[in-house]
């Protein structure tokens, strides 16, 4: 199953605002690769580019999917998924009306997904009891750590080849970072997953990528080839090590 | 019994109004359409009505698609839904009236079937057919739509789409096409509805305005876009608008019933079932 996405030069904004100047990154089949940078700097505009959120006004997007290169520019969030690309969004975005079980279900409404539905279930359930216990509860009246788990458990639902994870850390108390991280961790490993996720815990992050990019004012400033790498970089240690440590 | 109608109407209405939030007065109007189809059938074939109702859904289906279609186009997809949507539904309420008058006059029309006229006899209480018939094909209505909302992937798409589309894209479901076949449906409902309504009496083309109040502060009521809480509205506003009709006198049921909406609105805001 080779999967990798490759992104260049992509320049992207939101009308006169130019965010994105000029990003490369690329994410090979299997590998966990981490997107850094503090609040502002455009790692959810990226990731909204890829998923057809947000149209680059230059630049290429594509996935190699079996050998196969498919252009994602100018497609539709549906069509992205539809791919194979699940996205676990900034601020979860889960159903809040609707049910633990009946937000997992929607993840498996991507066609391909449908003929897993019950395997996927288990999985879930699996890897995040907690939910197989509040399968009838609503999704609003959750823990934000829970509904943090929700997110996931959705987009796993939806059988992704390749999984962004937008910022799994934010509202979660510190305990709770370092646990997502290691499910993170385990769910792709399980699962034979492509990840990239942006984060702004450091820290956190760097305990389960296999190398990483910092993205400074819409640029990629520095690319650390292993997590070791990273944490010797001078500019990671004067952004965050100076910081927050 | 005339909850059990209320319902069949309200039901289109909460997938439209309680779930996708578009104010469509002109659904009464849809249910109206429907009875006079199902006239014009009967009279020149002598097909059951209700039959009749449910062989046209296909057609009203794709009648609402379309009119969902154009909706969006010219109104939701640039932002300005809320008052000019209301005048869109407002016109086409008036259309669909002005057409039926063109057509067929402006006479009461009534259709023919054999349980029309029968009652039967339980103890005490007869129960008249054309009541009973309606009141049941509409519970079976109800369930359908119920099973289909709560057990199936398009069913549980349609009742999420209006909490947040994004969201619903990144599962890859394309909301423009949710809520158009949501529409769809809710109109299919509307044709089996106007069949109920001429089993039950006779139908004019103006006679979908009485049921406009009634049938919003329904779904209102039944907690907006729940099918249980919609039919146990319906219910609940049949009965006191008979009881009210008995003890005092006809004309007083809408109003009584409407201060009923009212006091049970005041004591309830969620409606009477919680989603
Ligand atoms: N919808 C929008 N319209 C206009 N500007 C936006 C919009 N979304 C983001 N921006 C701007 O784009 C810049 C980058 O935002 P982005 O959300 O990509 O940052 P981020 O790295 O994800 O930050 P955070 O860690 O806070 O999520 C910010 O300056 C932000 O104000
Ligand atoms: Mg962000």
């Amino acid at each position: 199953m080779a999967n990798s996405l490759h992104i260049e030069n992509v320049v992207a904004g939101y009308g006169a605002a130019r965010v994105l100047d000029g990003v490369s990154i690329s994410v090979s089949a299997g590998e966990t690769v981490g997107l850094l940078g503090t609040n502002g700097n455009g790692k959810s505009t990226l990731i909204k580019c890829i998923m057809g959120m947000v149209q680059p006004t230059a630049g290429t997007i594509r996935v190699e999917d079996d050998g196969r290169s498919v252009d994602l520019v100018g497609q539709t969030p549906e069509q992205v998924v539809e791919s194979g690309i699940v996205l676990v969004p900034e601020g979860r975005r889960l159903f809040p009306d609707l049910t633990v079980g009946e937000n997992m279900m929607l993840g498996a409404y991507r066609r391909t997904a449908r003929a897993d539905v019950e395997r996927n279930r288990a999985l879930c359930f699996d890897a995040f009891p907690v939910l197989k216990e509040r399968q009838n509860q609503l999704a609003g009246s959750m823990s934000g750590g829970e509904q943090q788990m929700l997110a996931i458990a959705r987009a796993l639902m939806s059988s992704p080849k390749i999984l962004i994870v937008d910022e799994p850390s934010v509202g979660l108390a510190p305990i709770l970072v370092g646990r997502m991280m290691t499910k993170i961790k385990e769910l792709k490993d399980q699962y034979g997953l492509t990840v990239l996720m942006a984060e702004q815990n450091f820290h956190q992050a760097s305990r389960i990528v296999d190398r990483a990019y910092v993205i400074v004012g819409g640029r990629i400033a520095f690319e650390g080839k292993s997590a070791e790498e990273l944490r010797n970089n001078e500019l990671v240690k004067q952004y965050y090590l100076g910081g927050e440590a | 019994m005339l909850g059990g109608f209320y319902a069949s109407v309200a039901l289109g209405l909460t997938l439209v109004f309680g779930l996708l939030n578009i104010v469509n007065i002109a659904h009464p109007a849809f249910v109206v359409l429907g009875s006079f189809l199902v006239y014009a059938a009967n009279a020149q074939w002598g097909v059951d009505p209700i039959a009749m109702g449910v062989i046209l859904t296909p057609l009203f289906f794709l009648l609402g698609m379309a009119t969902y279609s154009v909706y969006h186009a010219s109104f939701e997809k640039r932002d300005n839904e809320s008052l000019r949507g209301l005048a869109f539904f407002f016109g086409l309420m008036f259309i669909i009236e002005v057409g039926l008058i063109l057509q067929y006059g402006v006479d009461y029309r009534l259709v023919n079937a054999p349980y029309i006229g029968k009652v039967i006899n339980l103890g005490s209480v007869t129960l008249p057919l054309r009541m009973l018939v309606p009141f049941c094909v509409a519970l079976v209505m109800a369930l359908g739509i119920f099973l289909f909302l709560s057990r199936t992937y398009l069913g549980r798409a349609i009742r999420a789409v209006a909490q947040d589309q994004l969201a619903l894209q990144l599962v890859a479901a394309d909301p423009v096409r949710i809520k158009r076949i949501a529409f769809g449906i809710a109109i299919a409902t509307a044709c089996v509805a106007g069949a109920l309504l001429i089993v039950i009496n006779p139908v004019e083309p103006a006679a979908g305005r009485v049921y406009i109040g009634r049938i919003f502060a329904i779904v209102v009521l039944g907690g907006m876009g729940s099918v249980r809480g919609t039919v146990a509205a319906a219910i609940v506003l049949g009965i006191v608008e008979s009881v009210t009709s008995t003890i005092y006198s006809p004309s007083w049921a809408p109003a009584v019933a409407f201060g009923f909406l009212l006091f049970a609105l005041a004591v309830r805001p969620a409606g009477l079932l919680r989603r």
